[in-house]
């Protein structure tokens, strides 16, 4: 009895743990900054890179609600927003998050301060 | 002509045009209802309706209906795409310059019915890619929730942005509707706008069956009767464990998981068409990126009329869909160790193949008789549309014979009810009847709904 128990609880866990819910990121590298549907203005933040650190792996970014930090691991995933050049949005490192660029950074969890997810930056210049 | 004679003929030609005037206006307002109240969530979903079907969003010219048909259960097979024009925006890859490479595979696309998908991102077009079936959208209110969130298409994360159903035409637009495979919005196709995003989720979530079954049924046949009951044995079957009452659903211990994710080995299964062509067919990973390789449990009350099976379009039939869970490649999984842990002896599943025809023939009764309910909808909305909604009642009378032609196909195909079939033949002529007329629907609409509730009746007991 007990181990039947012991097997469904087990069954429960694995199925639960093992399924959390991940959004398609494919096509979100083409989706400009601020249009992220259900993400961009409630669960992401918009703003100005303001500071990088010497690492470069901690960056603050200044938004309308306050600054905010934001960690670079190395799950996150940078793509550069040229669609207001109408050109095709690529992949980016690190080194494109510049000072003064606007970036949108969603994080791993939903609290607006910790590691990014993903951070789409804004290219303004060919 | 005196002028006695005159008036005569006068006041009789105009008695004639009176009466006549006077039965065209009966004829006409007995065929005229007023039209329904405005519904702030009707009116959405017919938004999203029209949207769905007919924008393309600047794109190549693909709709969301391209791939999800009305009238083929909002999904599309081999043998519909076989009936489509060279022209047909599906086959854009065929006449696109722009899209003649890494867009789709179209040999694969005729034969098969599969689509690619860039699940793993858009940097290695021509080697990194999936070839995934069309899931058909109905009962998503039933089949996508799960207490981790939304879970959509094959393998259950085909939203971007929040992952949820409201999200997913964002990634089908970028995917699908590019013109080219630079993909820059605004110039090659553009995204959807928050009110359309709200209008297509509303008008998909209305698709089909709202609510889910509740097993086990009154069934009058003695096999689909006994397929229900290895469905339901959770130490024979199984089946009820990942797709509790024939859903989308599991329950374990019963605990209600809600939609899950499982690795059940399709990928393993040796000789799959689309391998045997020499095509490059990459190994799909399913959920995530990198993938975990489970796939997403669709719904089973509408699988028999909506094959080929599994997220590769792998297996044509729906016998051949139960067989998998007997052989080594599900055995052998993730998913058949699970289920052999929990068994005393062992044992993943095995049936013989008496019971593998015995589920599917309680697979293809269930399927008939939501295309019987889903019939029975369409003619009594039908019906109460007089002159002045024609269009839309001609629209749902052809959604009604589509159901009905699927109730006999998934019946007919296992010798199923043959006395149920004489009705759903019946019904399906006075349908077509009804459709013919201009005015007077209501009779041979009203008249096909006996005949679908009397096939019901020979199908399941009816209180």
């Amino acid at each position: 009895m007990q181990s039947s128990i012991f097997r469904v609880s087990l069954a429960i866990a694995l199925i639960s743990a093992a399924t959390v819910v991940y959004a398609e990121q494919a096509t979100e590298i083409f989706i400009p900054i601020g249009q992220s549907p259900g993400l961009s203005h409630k669960y992401t933040v918009i703003g100005e890179v303001e500071a990088i650190d010497p690492g470069g792996q901690t960056i603050t970014v200044s938004a309308p609600s306050g600054s905010h930090n934001v960690t670079l691991t190395a799950r996150t995933q940078i793509w550069l927003d040229r669609s207001s050049l109408k050109l095709t949005n690529l992949n980016g490192t690190p080194a494109d998050i510049q000072i003064g660029r606007t970036v949108e950074i969603n994080y791993e969890e939903d609290a607006p301060n910790g590691d990014a997810k993903w951070v789409k930056v804004q290219i303004t210049e060919p | 002509m005196d002028r006695a004679s005159c008036y005569d003929n006068v006041s009789s030609f105009a008695f004639v045009l009176l009466t006549l005037a006077a039965v065209v206006s009966t004829v006409f307002l007995a065929s005229c209802h007023p039209p329904p109240k405005p519904d702030p969530e009707s009116e959405l979903i017919t938004t999203g309706r029209d949207i769905f079907f007919n924008e393309t969003f600047n794109g190549n010219g693909r709709t969301c209906g391209t791939c999800h048909r009305e009238e083929n259960n909002v999904t599309i097979d081999p043998p519909f795409i076989a009936t489509l024009p060279d022209d047909d925006p599906l086959f854009v890859a065929e006449f696109q310059p722009a899209l003649k490479e890494n867009f789709e595979n179209p040999r694969l696309m005729r034969e098969f019915g599969l689509i690619i998908e860039n699940l793993d991102g858009f940097d290695d077009l021509a080697n990194k890619f999936t070839l995934r079936g069309v899931p058909h959208t109905l009962a998503l209110p039933t089949s996508i929730d799960s207490p981790q969130g939304p879970r959509t298409g094959w393998s259950g994360d085909g939203a971007p942005g929040d992952g949820s159903l409201r999200s997913f035409a964002t990634g089908a637009v970028i995917q699908h509707f590019t013109k080219t495979l630079d993909r820059v919005p605004g110039e090659d196709f553009r995204l959807p706008t928050d009110e359309e995003l709200d209008a297509l989720e509303a008008f998909q979530l209305s698709l089909g069956r709202q609510t889910e079954l509740a097993l086990p049924l009154p069934l009058k046949g003695t096999v689909a009767k006994r397929g229900q009951e290895i469905f339901r044995d959770n130490t024979l079957g199984k089946c009820n464990i990942c797709h509790f009452n024939a859903g989308a659903n599991a329950n374990v211990g019963g605990q209600d998981l809600g939609n899950a994710n499982f690795n059940t080995g399709v990928e393993d299964l040796p000789d799959q068409p689309q391998d045997l062509t020499g095509e490059l067919v990459p190994p799909d990973d399913g959920f995530g990126t990198p993938g975990d390789g489970t796939f997403n449990t669709p719904p089973l009350v509408e699988s028999a009329d909506t094959g080929p099976f599994f997220h590769n379009n792998a297996i044509e039939t729906i016998e051949g869909a139960v067989a998998f869970y007997i052989g080594d490649a599900f055995n052998n999984s993730p998913s058949g160790q699970f289920l052999a842990s929990l068994d005393p002896n062992g044992i993943g599943i095995r049936l013989d193949a008496t019971q593998v025809v015995e589920v599917a023939a309680f697979l293809r009764v269930i399927n008939a008789l939501e295309n019987i309910r889903q019939s029975l909808e369409f003619l009594e909305e039908g019906a109460h549309n007089g002159f002045s909604r024609r269009n839309e009642a001609e629209r749902l009378f052809n959604l009604a014979i589509n159901e009905t032609d699927d109730s006999l196909m998934v019946l007919e195909g296992a010798g199923l009810h043959p006395e149920a079939l004489a009705h759903l033949k019946e019904a399906k002529r006075l349908t077509e009847k009804a459709l013919r007329r201009v005015f007077f629907r209501k009779q041979p609409a009203e008249a096909a709904i006996r005949e679908l509730e009397k096939a019901r009746a020979q199908i399941i007991e009816v209180s």
